[in-house]
């Protein structure tokens, strides 16, 4: 169930990237359609990040090709944007919250400009988004992991790219602020831009695209979320531990096993 | 020297020696600072050793020692090592930190042998070449201050320059590289500036310890801000001042080598900003602490005296040590000083019979007793805890309240009059 787009905004074609020889993602063709929000479904392992690092061009592909609104990424960087999976810094870094969402104008200022009083505005508009005003001058480690992830997306929006990139921006937030997140990229793809998330909740999927992608190691799917989330391919997507989970919950209620060690007591 | 004749830099050769020891201290100082948050500590450890064999080669080779073929050949060597620490990590199953411990020790004894056979062949010019190894700073003169002097102020312009370009390579590679910035230049830019840093200080400071001048600092700073740029500034200031001090020194007793107390310098006041820094040093959470325990010890006295007046109806009646002692079990010599200092505070007087309230005693003892009744309120009402277990909380939470939750409290759940042990929670009339 590989659907096809015209016009697409991301066009891969035959992607295969290797860590050490050891391939992790096999001849990937994936169109992705513009103005949609679209999920990267998998397990873990499954190469997700690897797929959104390649589409960025941070890692060397092996063989095949991305394209992004048809052209080089290296054309449109400044139209893209990506946001990295909240573990991948060290949030004990000196650094202010506003400093982090000012990382965001880089790209448009360039190498040696230094931020002007324009980009701090609109990096504070981009906290005032995500309603983090009042943590503008905190130091990063002093703030929760959600609100971490806050100061992430307000760093994406302050590139006012055209197409994101967003690494798990679900990842440890709480359900406040997981309605804000997906408010916040519903009224982005009404304005005609296209994000990109890679996710783990199966159940608010549906909910959340408009696109999905299922992914393990290889493409198993790609279309409109409400043809791609069935059962059949999320278990060809999930593989042997779906089936494995649910033989074991069975056998917990057969057995009437406790869940948990603490109900002997 | 004595040291008014010092400290007044009459003798323009001091000076000279002294401004460039905080030069090159300072601007090894700021370039440690990436290094440190690039978390690169170790590697330039490993550099500031392996730069050894290229200098005794640099003048093996030339014959004489002019700090332009020194500092050549350092950075040669300097770079060579780090190029194959890199080498090893990326081949082998070598992990980077074994690599560096390798390539350290490795460079480092070639470069002690190559030493030892210039010292025995008896070269003249070689009797300021053992001081690359612990450094001397008052050798710091003619040709080399320039030539070192310049280095550093060029290392201080390329971080100006460079400073958005750096910090973003050392938070976030990834990110920076999605927006095309050269990561793999900026890169290459910090490890050369780490080379050069190390290259800089080895006459005055010396190869083996010329690591710990360049994170040290960093290190220190980092206790006493978490702003970029403040904590490059003062690790430059701490690093200036452990050079000045170095090159005192270095004065005062010519056979001593300088290294090693321009390091003890910076290592103090690293150990001393560990101790005193605000939020991160140990020694101001401690007192902050301690501070919190005295507060909740009096508020506690207080909202006793209050309980007190509540049984027999008069909340002025004076009370001895054991009548509250009766009520709730003090350490005894705390209570009597939490008493002495309330009355200096003025909530308490002491009367022959006791002690007792003053009107604003009285008034802070029920706040806080009101406080209490309504935290608990608010965790059995609000949070569904069950009434027998929420007074261990409220004993805590009484005392940092403050007057604005105070007040949305008491609006959250309209003024109650019991609390859910149904004792009567007191406003104030
Ligand atoms: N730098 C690396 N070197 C070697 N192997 C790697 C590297 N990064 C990832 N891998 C491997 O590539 C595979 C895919 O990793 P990736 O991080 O893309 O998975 P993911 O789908 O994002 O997983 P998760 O849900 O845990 O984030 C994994 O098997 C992982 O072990
Ligand atoms: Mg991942």
């Amino acid at each position: 169930m590989i659907h096809q787009v015209q016009n697409p905004i991301v066009e891969l074609h035959d992607l295969t990237v290797s860590y050490l020889q050891k391939p992790v993602l096999w001849g990937i063709d994936l169109t992705l359609p513009a103005a949609s929000i679209i999920g990267i479904i998998g397990p873990n392992g499954a190469g997700k990040s690897t797929l959104l690092k390649a589409m960025m061009g941070l890692i060397e592909l092996s063989s095949g090709y991305v394209k992004i609104f048809d052209q080089d990424l290296d054309k449109v960087r400044s139209r893209v944007s990506y946001v990295p999976q909240k573990e991948s810094v060290d949030w004990d870094f000196p650094a202010s919250a506003l400093d982090v969402v000012l990382m965001g104008r880089y790209g448009k200022l360039g190498l040696f400009n230094r931020p002007r009083k324009a980009d701090k505005e609109v990096a504070m508009e981009c906290l005032r988004q995500v309603d983090m005003v009042d943590f503008a001058k905190r130091q990063i480690s002093q703030l929760s992991g959600g609100q971490q992830q806050r100061v992430f997306l307000a760093r994406a929006l302050a590139q006012e790219a055209d197409l994101y990139f967003m690494d798990e921006p679900f990842a440890g937030v709480d359900a406040a602020t997981e309605k804000a997140i997906i408010n916040l990229m519903k009224t982005m793809s009404n304005q005609g831009k296209t994000v990109v998330v890679v996710h783990h909740d199966l159940q608010s999927a549906q909910e959340y695209f408009d696109w999905a992608v299922l992914l393990n190691l290889r493409l198993i799917a790609s279309g409109p979320v409400d043809q791609v989330m069935t059962t059949k391919l999320l278990q060809e997507t999930y593989g042997g531990k779906l089936t494995l989970l649910a033989e074991v919950g069975e056998l917990l209620t057969k057995k009437e096993f406790p869940s948990r060690e603490k109900q002997w007591e | 020297m004595n040291i008014v004749d010092f400290i007044s830099l009459s003798d323009p050769n001091v000076r000279f020696v002294v401004i460039g020891s905080m030069l090159l201290a300072a601007s090894s100082a700021i370039v440690g600072c990436f290094t440190l948050l690039k978390k690169k500590a170790l590697v330039g450890d490993a550099v500031a050793h392996s730069v050894l064999p290229g200098v005794c080669l640099a003048f093996l080779l030339s014959g004489v020692k002019n700090p332009v073929f020194l500092i050549i050949g350092a950075f040669i060597t300097g770079w060579l090592s780090l190029v194959l620490i890199d080498f090893i990590t990326a081949r082998s199953k070598i992990k980077e930190d074994t690599a560096i411990g390798l390539i350290l020790s490795v460079f480092f004894g070639i470069g002690i042998l190559m030493l030892t056979v210039i010292q025995k062949s008896g070269n003249a010019a070689q009797s300021g070449l053992d001081h690359f190894l612990f450094g001397q700073a008052a050798s710091l003169v003619g040709m080399d201050l320039i030539v070192f002097s310049a280095i550093s102020l060029i290392l201080i312009i390329a971080v100006v320059i460079c400073y958005k370009e750096l910090a973003i390579i050392a938070f976030d590679e990834g990110f920076a590289q999605s927006i095309g910035f050269p990561v793999r230049a900026l890169e290459l830019l910090l490890t050369t500036l780490t080379v050069l840093a190390v290259v800089t200080g080895i006459q005055a400071i010396g190869v083996v310890l010329m690591a710990a001048m360049l994170i040290t600092p960093a290190a220190a700073a980092r206790f006493w801000t978490s702003n970029l740029k403040v904590m490059i500034l003062l690790a430059a200031a701490l690093g200036a001042l452990s050079g000045l001090i170095g090159a005192y020194i270095s004065y005062l007793a010519p056979a001593m080598p300088t290294g090693p107390w321009i390091v003890m310098v910076i290592s103090l006041i690293a150990i001393l900003s560990f101790f005193l820094a605000p939020q991160k040093g140990i020694l101001v959470r401690w007192f902050k602490q301690k501070n919190f325990q005295t507060q909740m010890l009096e508020e506690n006295i207080l909202k006793l005296f209050y309980q007190l007046g509540e049984i027999n109806g008069n909340f002025y009646t004076p009370r001895t040590v054991e009548q509250i002692m009766e009520r709730r079990p003090f350490q005894d010599f705390r209570l009597r000083k939490g008493l002495i200092k309330l009355k200096r505070q003025g909530y308490l007087e002491s009367t022959s019979q006791g002690w007792a309230y003053t009107q604003a005693g009285k008034t802070k003892g029920q706040r806080i007793t009101k406080l209490h009744r309504l935290w608990e309120l608010y965790l059995t009402e609000y949070l569904r805890i069950a009434p027998d277990h929420v007074h261990e909380d409220a004993e805590t939470i009484e005392h940092i309240i403050t007057p604005e939750l105070e007040k949305r409290l008491e609006e959250k759940l309209e003024y109650p009059r019991l609390d859910p042990h149904q004792s009567e929670i007191p406003y104030h009339k």
